[in-house]
């Protein structure tokens, strides 16, 4: 069909959203976290909510509501993004990349685990590794490579370590040390904030 | 006679066309409302009309549908100024009757009138490039002129309608057509494809808000329609074809052999116990068995006997004279075919089970306890398999605990599911749960719902009593996946969406509360007599609104849920609606046709006979004629005026009357042939 066609056949999308956080994912194409009926298929379907405190259904009615407290829910960062939910859901909503969304969101506004954050900003970014096979830690992987008759590193950035600093460009590229950045700042604003009203 | 029908009786006459004077057009740009000045400026698509050859006048008004609007027209048609009238407005469908009218009532040939579809194909198609509107109705305004100067008056065949309807399912809507139709006098054919009339309200073993035993209800209304000497009842019959149009439709029905002799056989039951073949019965879901030699269930209409030929091994034993003692078994019958001529049809085809077991999560055809609502029915029917003692299928004990999940294949929007609400799940979930209850009153029953849809007059009262009065625990949740216990019970997870938490429950047995779906050959039968589906598969009305039992096929309606889910007392409204409208067209007598078949222009055709081989209606042949020789000759009654020997005749000898060569080529043209 040609794109003029489709043009009259596809129904209007009316964009504007009461809530701040529906919003973003409206924005960003995903008008479907609307559609939800609350059935609740998403949490009976969900194996890390059948142990944890997650609750997909209710972490996406508060996204549409506007609920901001959803941001900093710990819980959120609990999905296996197993896809059980998504191949489920009666309105065809795709509900596993509601949550993903909802977490890049939520690092936009800063509000990103500490665990996260070290492993994202400090390892990732200066080792070009997410789990580095230097330190004291790894130093039995490095004897068992060795005892195979390889080298202790692998060949990835760990022997080239010129190459770190192209991983570098790559992420500032890409606007992930930006997005660190920004979270990291909103981070301390944050703590500096609660700092003073507890002092009040 | 008034002074005032004098005088219009006068200008009637003053102002009548031959076809042969000078055309002045009159065009008349419509606003409709904001539909289309809201785009294009109707004041100068007025000033371009006027530019146009033989435009006599053009105006502009907000509404010409309006009273005022066709005053309008009307008085410049009486007072001669114009005598082809162009209105450029909405679509024909809606409004090109109500314009014919219009000329008629002024005394101007109601076919010299043509409308311009500014609306449907412009301003609304193109709202977002209103210059690109305005040259696309400046040309389809400039194409009606040009026909509109070609127009010929022209008169309107009146044909006759044969007082007699055919319907298509033998329900609950099906029969009460047919009872309301045959009352009025009409003869009527009611054709069912089962060996029994009845449909699915036969299977039913209550009927909410009142709980009226179903069977009590309608086993009178069968025999009813077995007695009416007005219906021709066809059981175990399909209609194979339909020909013809509205008033005059021919449908060939075949009636499959029965194997038993209908006027031998007593419906004794004999043979029933001689016959050695057990099968599966369909009239209880497969819960219970049946011989090869059956009838339906004990009250079915005609009651009796059908020999199923894919399960009999002809041992013939229920031919043996000792067995069937007036003689009816005919294992060598043949199917029959007979032709049948009616004015109207109704669609009564009804509807089937949505079929669970794609949806794997609820383990339906995998775990014994799990059944669907049509089953439950059958389960707790007096006349079902266990005489509705409460029972489960693996070992058929009471079970203690029952949940039924609603919108099972509805208001699902994934591939496979069905997007619409079925209307009756949430009551007849409702009306089980409670029938449970009163049977085994200490029984834990739970419902699973998403929203619950009590609408109908009494059911939000039953709802509430179910609550109140029977104990039934309604849970807002869908549930996301079940699995076997113990024991065969069912263990369900969901999420308990009111207390947002997930939860476990574990049940004896587990009803899957399907929806309705259209027939799954509803396609076929669409394509036999010529109606639309709408998207979800149900055939479609022709106004959702304003005609629910017609179709766009004119003599054609639906009844019942052949049209859209709807609970008993809707279905029979709709099929008492449907006897209505057939009732008011036959009850006219005649049917007025456009008048818009082949005719033959003798000084051109040279007879070669290719028009004949090209008419799939068998209007043509070739005749002598005294002047012309050996030419073509149309039989107007049978001619559809579909063309096809128009675009091929190669001597141009055949014109379609309203579509003429010069119609056409002026369109093409645009005025300047």
């Amino acid at each position: 069909m040609s794109e003029n066609v489709n043009k009259y056949i596809k129904r209007k999308v009316y964009k504007k959203t009461s809530s701040r956080i529906a919003q973003k994912f409206v924005d960003a194409g995903l008008q479907e976290i609307r559609a939800c009926i609350n059935c609740g298929t998403c949490t009976g379907s969900c194996p890390s909510g059948r142990r944890t405190a997650y609750r997909t259904r209710s972490a996406i009615r508060r996204a549409l509501t506007g609920d901001e407290s959803v941001l900093k829910d710990i819980d959120i960062w609990l999905c296996s993004t197993c896809y059980y939910c998504y191949e489920r859901c009666p309105r065809n909503i795709p509900v596993t990349d509601m949550i993903i969304k909802l977490r890049n969101i939520a690092v936009e506004e800063g509000y990103i685990l500490d665990s996260h954050f070290v492993l994202a900003n400090n390892i990732f970014y200066a080792t070009g590794h997410g789990v580095p096979a230097t330190g004291e830690n790894n130093k039995k992987w490095r004897d068992l490579r060795e005892s195979y008759g390889l080298p202790p590193l692998p060949p990835t950035v760990h022997s080239y370590p010129e190459a770190v600093k192209e991983c570098q460009e790559l992420m500032k590229a890409v606007g992930f040390k930006k997005l660190m950045d920004n979270a990291a700042k909103l981070k301390e604003e944050r703590a500096k904030a609660e700092k003073k009203d507890k002092e009040e | 006679m008034t002074e005032a029908k004098k005088e219009l009786e006068k200008v009637k006459k003053e102002i009548v066309v031959t076809g042969n004077e000078k055309p002045q057009v009159g065009v008349y740009v419509c606003d409709c409302g904001i539909n289309i000045a809201g785009v294009v400026s109707v004041p100068d698509l007025v000033k371009y009309a006027e530019t146009l050859p033989d435009v006599a006048v053009a105006r502009e008004y907000k509404f010409f549908c309006s009273d005022t609007g066709q005053n309008i027209i009307k008085e410049d048609i009486q007072s001669g100024l114009i005598n082809r009238v162009v209105v450029a407005a909405c679509s024909p469908r809606m409004h090109e009757p109500t314009f014919r009218l219009v000329c008629k009532e002024a005394g101007l040939n109601q076919f010299l009138f043509e409308q311009a579809n500014i609306r449907e194909h412009s301003t609304w198609v193109h709202m977002k490039d209103p210059e690109g509107a305005f040259e696309a109705a400046k040309d389809l305004i400039k194409m009606s002129v040009a026909k509109a100067r070609e127009l010929k008056p022209l008169e309107v065949k009146t044909v006759s309608i044969e007082p007699a309807c055919l319907i298509i399912g033998g329900g609950i809507a099906g029969m009460n057509s047919a009872l309301d139709l045959a009352t009025e006098g009409y003869k009527v054919y009611l054709v069912e494809r089962t060996p029994t009339i009845g449909g699915h309200m036969a299977q039913l073993d209550k009927t909410f808000p009142t709980m009226d035993c179903s069977a009590c209800i309608l086993t009178p209304r069968m025999v009813d329609v077995a007695r009416n000497e007005n219906i021709e009842l066809l059981t175990y019959s399909e209609v194979v074809e339909v020909t013809g149009y509205v008033g005059n439709f021919e449908a060939t029905i075949m009636k499959k052999p029965h194997y038993v002799d209908q006027e031998a056989c007593t419906g004794c039951g004999v043979c029933v116990d001689y016959c050695p073949v057990v099968t599966g019965n369909e009239f209880d879901l497969g819960l219970a068995t049946r011989k090869a030699i059956y009838i339906p269930f004990p009250q079915a209409v005609p009651g009796k006997y059908t020999i199923d030929m894919d399960n009999c091994i002809k041992c013939g034993i229920c031919a043996r004279e000792d067995v069937c003692e007036p003689d009816a078994i005919r294992y060598d019958e043949e199917p029959e075919y007979m032709k049948v001529k009616v004015g109207t049809i109704i669609i009564a085809t009804g509807w089937d089970l949505y079929d669970p077991t794609g949806l794997k999560q609820y383990g339906y055809g995998r775990y014994p306890n799990v059944i669907d609502g049509l089953q439950m029915e059958r389960l707790l029917s007096s006349t079902g398999p266990l005489d509705g003692k409460p029972t489960r299928p693996s070992d058929l004990k009471a079970p203690h605990s029952i949940a039924f999940l609603q919108c099972v294949g509805s208001r699902n929007f994934r591939e496979g599911g069905n997007q619409y609400c079925s209307r009756v799940c949430c009551m007849y979930a409702t009306k089980q749960a409670r029938q449970y209850k009163e049977k085994h009153p200490d029984a834990d029953v739970y419902i699973f719902y998403m929203d619950v849809r009590a609408f109908g007059k009494g059911y939000e009262e039953f709802y509430e009593s179910a609550g109140k009065n029977y104990g039934i625990n309604y849970i807002r949740g869908r549930i996301a996946e079940v699995s076997e216990g113990e024991d065969h019970s069912i263990i369900i997870r969901a999420e308990d969406t009111l207390l947002q938490e997930p939860m476990e429950l574990k049940v004896d047995m587990f009803v899957l509360s399907c929806g309705l779906e259209s027939r799954s050959d509803a396609g076929e039968v669409a394509s036999l007599v010529r109606v639309q589906r709408s998207s979800d598969g149900f055939f479609m009305e022709a106004h959702p609104k304003l005609r629910p039992v017609d179709t766009l096929t004119e003599g054609i309606f639906i009844a019942g849920v052949a049209q859209g889910p709807k609970d008993i007392p809707d279905s029979v409204a709709q099929a008492k609606g449907a006897a209505s409208s057939a009732a008011t067209l036959m009850a006219k007598g005649e049917v007025e046709m456009e008048p818009f078949f082949a005719v033959v222009r003798p000084d051109r055709c040279i007879g070669c006979g290719m028009c004949v081989e090209n008419c799939t209606y068998g209007a043509i042949e070739l005749i002598d004629d005294r002047h012309f020789g050996k030419i073509a000759s149309i039989n107007q009654a049978l001619c559809k005026g579909c063309g096809a020997c128009s675009g091929n005749c190669r001597c141009s000898a055949i014109d379609i009357f309203g579509f003429t060569g010069e119609q056409i080529f002026s369109i093409i043209m645009g005025g300047e042939l």
